[in-house]
């Protein structure tokens, strides 16, 4: 899979580089703001560009907004983007209606280096990495009585890391239990949620930010 | 002027009077009536008395004596009639220069003097024309044609050249064209000009004294246009009452004029009792009416800070005196106190603008210090909001060195140690990897704390995503369920920031006193202004608690120029309501 970083911060550009050639990932281009990012992706058309909501000049949010450019002008080019901050509003807005081929997770989350690979392949397979901390947000905006209130503790938890684009499988290893377990409990989630059985896991995410961003 | 020589011309001028009216009776006419001919002296009078009036009102006016002389010139026009050859070619000769100076006086009003370029060539116009046509006249006047208005006059022309019939007729047509038709009708356009350039306060002053010029000088255009008509003596009786209407008129406006400043003058005292109880804002409004100028403005002069300012204290600039606008400075104790800037025309009454400066004087001098006060404490808000401002661009600075810098640093390295240990794989020694793994760990924890002191310095959120998403965050992380509803727009970093503020810490005194099972945050834009809203379902009472903090809170807003309300009744919640100017 061919992949574009940009980050201001050569040191952690480098990093991610080397764990990422590491995890069998090409790394073709590094860029260090948002106007090499955006020479970068049209020249090299990348599965997936990582990007840093900040980079020079303003250091506020010319990442966010390069990634969103990038997104409408090439659709097939994944985008996960690390922020410094965990803003759900914001991280909603990126992806908006468009949750394919999209990420947005805590800088932080590169240090878990299994849990980023798998992100970015994720990614970069059209699916979807949404941070845990944004998820959280959202299910909290939801305390009140809705038909979260129903969920047991345990579906709620299968309810977040299905929100987070995380697969069957990949739920079954972060909970260590059985995949029939998962599909019981996702069956579950999606009667009390009242929402329409999803045919892939694609959809299923959708359907499910779709629910908590409501 | 003296009284004894305004006895003297009063006197001079009616005996003037009474002696023409003598003549005109003593060669009297067909159509010439008692009524008539004292009409014409009463006429002459109104000038003389109008213009002595002026003359005392206004010394070193010019207004005043020409009227006394225009009053004199008509009186003088009456000896025409005179059987005296001398005394009829004299002022035969010079009769028409009286109307030369009525025009004279209707274009000098009110400053005396006629300065426009157009108007004096138009005097000089008129002077020569009245002079030269009955000069002309004699020179060929040898009784064998009539004179028009005189009927078969008695007199005879010492300045007899070559007479001739026809050309005393061809002269007369001729200056009944050229005089009563001709310049009479640039002179109706000449005071519709003048009245048309006036400043609006000149307008109302100029109005009455030229609606009788032009009343005046339609008499005289309809008069040239009969010139070669035969008129029926109705006709010619009905022009006669018109003139002397029309006469009369003019100096009688012209006195309006002059008590019109007597009445202004009268409303200083009514002006001393309202300052009483004025304020320094109305002090503009009070003048202005006393003055009867609405755009009347005044400025104060600071000095110590060498600049004018208005009532609010702030900076006006004190325009140059030009046509349009006319400045007076008001002095006290030899000190500049402050600036009248108004309408050009109050310059003509001296007397009623120095009358209000001594009754203002004390109000000037308060309103004076009030200004000089907010001028005082305008800059200090400024300082105040740019002392905030300075600090929060310290605090974004300080955040993102901390996350751009420091922190990136730290993952980097934290990332380095974690591939470290992965390339090593399993054949390394255990308590190598156990040092690794928490030398990484520790890291990760360095790299939380950082971040969440980045935080507490400057929301990060804020930067990134504005101020819906640091609300949506804050809410997030408070341990009362709040509700956000935020405007998406992007604001000034100094209003996000205090909007935010605002939020955080009523939002922290919700959890830390309030007891509230829930709480809601609302920012919206509502006509410039930014309005943030934190309400709780707690126990209220916040106002007499937590007095230092929302303290903060509602100094830090005003430094910004907004204002913070805070409602909070015991047993009925808490509302705190920040608003924020933001631009439109």
């Amino acid at each position: 899979m061919r992949i574009v970083i940009a980050d201001d911060s050569v040191l952690l550009r480098e990093g991610l580089a080397r764990v990422l050639a590491d995890g069998g990932f090409e790394v073709v281009a590094q860029a260090a703001n948002a106007d090499e990012l955006r020479q970068a992706v049209r020249r090299y058309k990348p599965d997936v560009a990582i990007v840093d909501v900040r980079m020079p000049p303003t250091h506020t949010d010319e990442g966010a907004r390069a990634a969103v450019e990038i997104r409408e002008e090439q659709p097939e080019v994944a985008v996960l983007v690390l922020s410094q901050v965990i803003e759900a509003a914001h991280a909603v807005r990126l992806f908006s209606e468009r949750p394919e081929g999209f990420g947005y997770l805590l800088k932080d989350r590169v240090l878990e280096i299994d849990d980023f690979l798998e992100a970015v392949g994720r990614v970069g397979r059209g699916g979807t990495a949404i941070d845990p901390q944004v998820i959280g947000q959202l299910v909290g905006r939801h305390t009140d009585e809705g038909p979260l209130e129903e969920l047991t503790p345990r579906e709620r938890e299968v309810l977040e890391l299905m929100a987070q684009g995380l697969s069957n499988r990949g739920i079954c290893e972060k909970l260590v239990v059985s995949p029939k377990t998962v599909e019981t409990h996702v069956k579950a989630i999606f009667l009390k949620l009242g929402l329409m059985p999803a045919p892939d896991e694609h959809r299923r995410v959708l359907a499910v930010l779709a629910f908590l961003r409501s | 002027m003296k009284r004894l020589a305004t006895v003297v011309l009063a006197a001079a001028g009616a005996a003037l009077g009474v002696v023409a009216y003598r003549v005109q009776m003593d060669n009297l006419l067909e159509q010439t009536t008692v009524l008539r001919s004292g009409a014409s002296v009463v006429a002459a009078w109104s000038f003389l008395v109008a213009g002595l009036v002026a003359w005392r009102r206004r010394q070193g006016n010019r207004l005043g004596p020409l009227m006394v002389v225009t009053c004199f010139a008509l009186l003088c026009r009456q000896f025409r009639y005179s059987g005296d050859p001398l005394a009829f070619t004299v002022f035969f000769a010079l009769g028409e220069v009286a109307w030369a100076l009525v025009a004279h006086v209707a274009l000098a009003y009110p400053t005396g003097r006629v300065t426009d370029r157009v108007e004096r060539w138009f005097l000089g116009v008129a002077y020569a024309v009245a002079l030269a046509f009955p000069l002309a006249i004699l020179l060929a006047y040898d009784g064998t044609a009539g004179l028009r208005y005189l009927g078969s006059a008695p007199g005879e022309s010492l300045l007899l050249v070559r007479g001739s019939g026809d050309l005393v007729r061809a002269l007369q047509d001729t200056f009944g064209v050229v005089a009563y038709g001709g310049l009479a009708v640039v002179f109706i356009l000449l005071v519709a000009r003048k009245l048309l350039r006036a400043t609006p306060r000149a307008r109302r002053m100029l109005a009455p004294l030229l609606v009788a010029a032009v009343v005046a000088a339609a008499w005289a255009v309809l008069n040239g246009l009969l010139t070669f008509a035969t008129t029926p003596p109705g006709v010619i009786h009905d022009l006669f009452w018109w003139q002397v209407l029309g006469l009369i008129a003019l100096p009688l406006a012209l006195l309006w004029g002059l008590l019109r400043e007597r009445l202004a003058r009268v409303h200083v005292g009514e002006l001393v009792v309202h300052l009483e109880t004025a304020s320094p804002g109305e002090l503009r409004d009070e003048l202005a009416r006393t003055l009867d100028d609405p755009s009347l403005e005044v400025a104060f002069w600071l000095p110590g800070r060498f600049e004018y300012v208005d009532a609010e204290g702030r900076h006006v600039d004190v325009p140059d005196a030009s046509a349009s606008r006319a400045v007076t400075g008001i002095d006290h104790a030899g000190e500049p106190l402050a600036v009248l800037v108004h309408d050009p025309s109050l310059l003509e009454e001296p007397k009623l603008v120095e009358a209000v400066a001594a009754a203002a004087r004390l109000s000037l001098q308060n309103a004076r210090l009030h200004a000089e006060v907010s001028a005082q404490l305008e800059k200090v808000k400024e300082s105040r909001s740019r002392i905030v401002a300075a600090a929060d661009e310290e605090r974004r600075r300080i955040e993102r060195d901390i996350h751009d810098g420091a922190q990136q640093r730290l993952v980097a390295l934290a990332l380095e140690l974690k591939s470290a240990q992965r390339t090593l794989g399993d054949d390394v020694d255990p308590g190598l990897e156990a040092l690794l793994a928490s030398a990484a760990d520790e890291l990760q924890v360095a790299v939380e704390e950082l971040r969440e002191l980045a935080h507490g310095i400057h929301p990060g959120a804020l930067v990134q995503g504005g101020l819906a998403a640091a609300l949506e965050e804050l809410a997030g992380r408070s341990p009362v369920p709040v509700t956000v509803e935020s405007t998406q727009d992007r604001l000034a970093p100094e209003v996000e920031g205090t909007a935010y503020f605002v939020a955080s810490e009523a939002l922290a005194n919700v959890v830390k006193h309030a007891r509230a099972t829930r709480a809601s945050i609302r920012a919206t834009r509502v006509n410039g202004t930014l309005v943030v809203e934190v309400v709780d379902d707690g126990i209220g009472g916040a106002a007499s608690r937590n007095g230092s903090g929302l303290r903060g809170l509602a100094d830090r807003v005003e430094a910004q120029g907004g204002v913070l309300r805070v409602e909070s009744e015991p047993g009925s919640g808490t509302r705190v309501v920040g608003e924020i100017p933001c631009g439109s």
